[in-house]
């Protein structure tokens, strides 16, 4: 607080003159009479401490109306707040080691925190049950996509051991990260209810330690899906012929040619390793925190982590359908390795004459009757 | 059958063994950011008592 009112200067200028003066005559009549000198001293005294107060009670007021104004100073805050942009924070001075302590506001968290707590779980709400309304739609409009010629009773190899071993390593740790992860955005609302604090508070660390560990096979089994299963997914003309005709599942009867995987397998093949690289990397960030960034950047990564998965697990929800409810005798590939020959023959005709061209499938079967529903 | 309990088996055991492994370098959060200064009591306790 400073004193610099012109009322408060003038007023001390009078003071200091005063007591010099004072002093002065106390020191001319000293050596005459020592207790004239003491009287002389005590009056000084007294007309010093009555300055003193009534300098206070002058200066108090007019100090007052210099200082700040706590409420105009917190609009001013505000607005310093506001117009601070996405980066920006204001720091402190830290003693101890770690540096990111210093960080006392960073208004790109509020943003972060909002996009949580508003925005995303309206992203996976659209994504995940939009996607469930939609194919629940599509079966009782389509209904479960038949074998139209039956089963012949004959099987091929679709998928080796290992590649299904891949499928259902990826797979299996897909739907673990996928559960834990949803419980991370929507546990609180539903969950947290259903069992009570305690139980969710146990359930979710748990199921955060198996999100952390299972990443990692995870990513394994991504590594080896890309690398046995690119040379079959490279997108080609008869890719575009199979989408016109909408792959042949709008309507009865439509089988578009295709070769091991069809335009639809491609796409989901492309999903899971796009998706699921953005997915890796993206956690990575989160897995090892500030080693290889600062806290905005971790935001970044954690958005970046949660909009990839809830559309993720969207698509995810699709290939789940037409795998197993969606589409009869489709499950078999994964499940056992082999598929009927007239399966394979309807939505893998090219595959399938290049397998008999190897030797890899019997040729020529015989199509069974369809029988009535 | 055999390949998906056998790709359930190996998918959990790569889980431990990763647990392990990262746990020999990496520290629990509350250690890692936070000095003695900032711990108010050990990790599943507050200033009140377990909970």
């Amino acid at each position: 607080m400073q004193l610099s009112s012109p009322l408060v200067r003038r007023r001390s200028r009078n003071l200091e003159t005063e007591g010099r003066s004072a002093m002065a005559r106390s020191h001319s009549t000293r050596k005459a009479c020592i207790p004239k000198a003491a009287a002389h001293k005590a009056s000084i005294l007294k007309a010093l401490c009555a300055a003193f107060a009534l300098l206070f009670v002058v200066a108090h007021p007019a100090a007052a109306q210099l200082s700040f104004k706590p409420t105009a100073e917190a609009v001013q805050e505000d607005k310093l707040l506001n117009a601070l942009k996405e980066g920006d924070k204001i720091t402190g001075r830290i003693t101890i080691p770690d540096a990111m302590a210093a960080s006392l506001i960073q208004p790109a968290g509020r943003d972060w925190r909002d996009f949580h707590r508003s925005k995303l779980p309206i992203i996976g709400g659209v994504a995940i049950i939009g996607m469930l309304a939609l194919l629940a739609i599509f079966l009782m409009v389509r209904g479960r996509i038949r074998v139209d010629h039956g089963f012949s009773g004959t099987k091929i190899l679709r998928f080796a051991s290992f590649e299904r071993f891949t499928h259902w390593l990826t797979a299996s740790c897909f739907i673990v990260l996928a559960l834990s992860g949803l419980n991370i955005s929507f546990g609180r609302i539903l969950i947290l209810p259903l069992f009570g604090a305690q139980a969710f508070a146990t359930m979710s660390t748990y199921a955060k330690f198996a999100h952390d560990y299972l990443a990692f096979p995870f990513m394994l089994g991504l590594v080896i899906m890309f690398l046995i299963w690119i040379k079959d997914n490279i997108p080609g003309k008869i890719d575009l012929q199979w989408l016109k005709r909408g792959g042949g599942i709008l309507s009865k009867g439509q089988h578009p040619p295709a070769r091991r995987f069809n335009a639809g397998q491609k796409g989901v093949f492309w999903i899971v390793i796009i998706g699921g690289s953005l997915m890796s990397v993206s956690g990575w960030f989160l897995l090892f925190p500030y080693i290889p960034a600062n806290v905005t950047t971790m935001q970044f990564w954690t958005v970046i982590h949660a909009v990839i998965a809830m559309l993720f697990i969207a698509a995810m929800m699709a290939h789940i359908y037409i795998g197993t409810v969606g589409m009869e005798g489709a499950f078999d590939a994964m499940g056992t390795g082999e598929v009927d020959l007239n399966w394979a023959k309807e939505h893998h005709s090219l595959w399938v004459e290049e397998e008999q061209a190897k030797g890899h499938a019997p040729s020529g079967s015989t199509p069974r009757a369809v029988p009535a529903e | 059958m055999k390949v998906f309990l056998a790709a359930l088996l190996f998918a959990a055991v790569a889980a431990v063994g990763v647990s392990i492994v990262l746990n020999t370098f990496q520290q629990p959060s509350y250690a890692a950011f936070t000095t003695g200064g900032a711990r108010v009591g050990d990790p599943g306790n507050n200033l009140v008592g377990p909970g």
